[in-house]
């Protein structure tokens, strides 16, 4: 069995493309249900997004699998090959593998690092499981890349920081207040500026938003078209001021409008209560001196959107190292990828071995008949564990067996001395839904033990 | 004995540092398991050492830094594990090795016999609440130093390492006036007892010159007093007139590099009453 991934996304295609490919419209599960009874994909989960359409299927034939997938999304959609052609990627095993494991840790997002993706790749592969396209090599490969998501969250800075001026705001109040839940939040100005910013500010918690403005019905306006806000009249705003949390500036004045020696006398009625300041007024309404008083923290447009560029430039810096955690895990996955390619020779191995015994045992049942029933169990338990045992290291090596030529060598060379046909036990070990390690017939204690289940 | 939960310690120092800059899930366990075999271990010393001599080892200067440490990191240990914050282990731990390190080499067991006067309920409450007081305000000292550390970063617009890996100003601060309080509520009553307990030692030790040195001439008992002054005043005046965050951090330090002053240089060379 190989893994294919077939797709598109932001990098490939065009917005008015995806559009047209976008599964999620027309019902993820049907087409996956479709895509399965053509016969040739034997398992597949779809992640659909709206920067992406990606089919991860596996099947037996490569090429066969390749050409079918395609074809698929062209009928399903209603898109001519010709047009789809050029848009649309291929990879096939580990490579396909590492594409996922890149998508799921936001490295191949628009915005790099954001954080739906990994949910959105959950859900796809939740979606898949109740169409009951999913078996054992692409359950093992999405819950890998869970992990990959999971690890790059904690282990990288690749999704943190903000990267839009609203919420470096909303993220420097918090690294200064903690929570914002019953705090102040003061927007001087009844701009449209500061009215997106006040409704951030809002969508975080705070409790009460105060509108101030030279014109009082401004403000009143504002205040509406916030929800649950307040307005004040100009004179009132010393009072506002002095219970505000949070003042955020976006008047149009030509000049100042908070002085240092004005702010420093609000600071005085606040005792030790720090006053985290917005600015967001071209030109700007507060003068940059009273950012030196104690407890006050003031930041401009500049200043915002300067962090702004060093988040962008940080997580662009931790891209490296979510990368290095795909590749340690694109080796782990590797690891076990590879050692499948041996499964259906260790399962023929065993197969056989256990066809031996129980012919043997058949063939001296009448002579074995005299004898007491539990001594019969237990002649049948003695052979079993000689097969076991005889087994236990060829299966092993097998197991741990590294690139494809060595296995190729190793599977012919069992075949051979065997004289083993794959084909009629191949079926029993690969059952849908769960991964897990075949095994062929019941297993003893000791081979439980070794390999770990 | 004292080196065991040193090398412990020593170890857990470097994961701290390491979960601090790196944020590895693994590494932060790893370090906190670590702390905890050390805190075990410190406990399973201070342990033997009591039933060795009968009471708490609090009396020879090692004895009572080393049971400091012990306290200091319990008290880390019970706030890490209740906010799930692993960022300031990483201040707390060059603390608890630093001291530990001064206990385990000055080393020494103390000797059971040397004074009987020590044996009383008020000496062991005096000397206990100190060291509770010890390890509140050490704590305070260091959330003290990352709140400045990240206020800097805040301030000077220049949002980096501090300011992606501590919590937010408003919970420093808070940990800290709560560390200063309880600090200062031990602080006190150490003190108090102290000064009741003295009358009474000086009468039954008449000959015994460190018992009648006890007086506010005393350097240790001196110290002690001022430090008691800029803790009230950061405890109970700053806020009222207005020192922000910044400045109660910074008397915080300063209140506590006098904690080690009266600690250290004081209590090995200069004091003459204190010295048992």
């Amino acid at each position: 069995m190989h893994l294919l991934l077939v797709g598109v996304s932001h990098r490939t295609a065009p917005v008015d493309l995806r559009e047209r490919l976008d599964f999620q419209a027309r019902g993820v599960e049907g087409a996956l249900r479709n895509l399965t009874a053509r016969g040739v994909v034997r398992e597949a989960v779809i992640v659909s997004t709206c920067n992406r359409a990606e089919i991860y299927a596996a099947g037996d034939d490569v090429n066969a699998a390749r050409e079918d997938v395609v074809r698929f999304i062209g009928q399903f959609h209603g898109v001519e090959p010709a047009a789809l052609g050029p848009h649309i990627y291929e990879k096939s095993d580990l490579e396909a593998a590492r594409h996922l494991f890149r998508v799921s840790a936001g490295l191949d997002s628009l915005v790099v690092g954001e954080p739906q993706i990994l949910g959105q790749v959950k859900d796809a592969h939740a979606a898949a499981a109740r169409a009951q396209t999913v078996g054992p090599l692409v359950n093992r490969l999405f819950h890998s890349s869970f992990g990959v998501g999971k690890r790059v969250r904690t282990e990288t800075a690749l999704g943190s920081g903000a990267v839009s001026v609203g919420f470096a705001a909303v993220s420097l109040a918090k690294k200064i207040f903690g929570d914002l839940k019953g705090r102040n939040v003061l927007v001087v100005g009844a701009g449209e500026m500061g009215k997106l910013t006040a409704i951030h500010m809002k969508s975080q918690g705070v409790s009460r938003v105060t509108i101030v403005s030279r014109t009082m019905a401004h403000a009143a306006r504002t205040a509406e078209a916030i929800g649950g806000a307040s307005a004040a009249p100009w004179d009132d705003v010393d009072a506002a001021l002095s219970a505000a949390d949070i003042v955020i500036t976006a008047t149009g004045a030509a000049a100042p409008i908070l002085t240092k020696a004005h702010v420093e006398q609000v600071m005085r009625s606040r005792r030790s209560r720090p006053l985290f300041i917005i600015d967001i007024a071209l030109p700007r309404d507060v003068e940059a001196a009273a950012g030196e008083i104690e407890q006050v923290f003031l930041y401009n447009i500049d200043d915002l959107q300067q962090t702004v560029n060093e988040n962008i430039a940080r997580r662009a810096s931790e891209v490296e190292r979510a990368e290095r955690i795909v590749g340690e895990e694109i080796d782990k996955f590797g690891g076990w990828f590879k050692s499948r390619g041996a499964v259906p020779t260790i399962v023929a191995l065993r197969h056989h071995a256990e066809q031996i015994r129980k012919s043997e045992l058949e063939r001296l049942a009448f002579k074995m008949s005299a004898l007491p029933p539990e001594v019969r169990d237990r002649i049948d338990d003695i052979t079993r564990l000689i097969v076991e045992k005889l087994l236990l290291t060829p299966t092993e090596q097998l197991k741990a067996l590294g690139d494809a030529d060595t296995i190729n060598a190793y599977t012919e060379v069992v075949n051979r001395l065997f004289a083993l046909s794959q084909g009629a036990v191949e079926e029993e070990p690969e059952t849908r839904g769960e991964p897990s390690n075949v095994e062929p017939f019941r297993t003893g204690p000791i081979d439980r033990r070794k390999t770990g289940r | 004995m004292n080196f065991v939960p040193l090398l412990l310690y020593a170890a857990a120092l470097p994961a701290y540092w390491l979960h601090f800059s790196r944020r590895q899930q693994a590494v932060g366990r790893t370090a906190t398991t670590l702390l905890v075999f050390g805190a075990l271990a410190h406990t399973f010393v201070i342990g033997m050492e009591t039933m060795q001599i009968g009471h708490v080892p609090i009396v020879s200067p090692s004895s009572a830094i080393s049971t400091s440490v012990w306290l200091l990191a319990l008290g880390y240990l019970y706030t890490e594990m209740t906010t799930e914050e692993r960022a300031m282990g990483a201040f707390i731990l060059p603390l608890l090795v630093a001291l530990q390190a001064i206990a385990a080499f000055k080393g020494g067991i103390e000797d059971a016999a040397a004074a009987p006067i020590l044996q009383g309920p008020l000496f062991s409450i005096h000397v206990l609440s100190l060291m509770l007081a010890y390890a509140s305000l050490g704590l305070a000292c260091m959330i003290g130093v990352t709140y400045v550390l990240l206020f800097k970063e805040i301030k000077a617009k220049q949002l980096g390492f501090f300011y992606a890996r501590l919590p937010s100003l408003q919970v420093l601060d808070t940990m800290n006036q709560r560390a200063v309080i309880l600090g200062w509520a031990f602080l006190t009553v150490g003190i108090i007892v102290g000064f009741i307990w003295t009358p009474q030692a000086r009468a039954y030790a008449a000959t015994d010159p460190r018992v009648q040195a006890m007086s506010l001439e005393d350097p240790t008992i001196f110290v002690a007093l001022v430090c008691w002054g800029v803790y009230s005043f950061e405890a109970w005046v700053a806020r009222r007139l207005g020192w922000g965050g910044r400045k109660t951090a910074y008397l915080s330090a300063l209140g506590f590099a006098i904690v080690l002053l009266n600690f250290l240089p004081i209590n090995y060379f200069l004091t003459r009453s204190h010295n048992f």
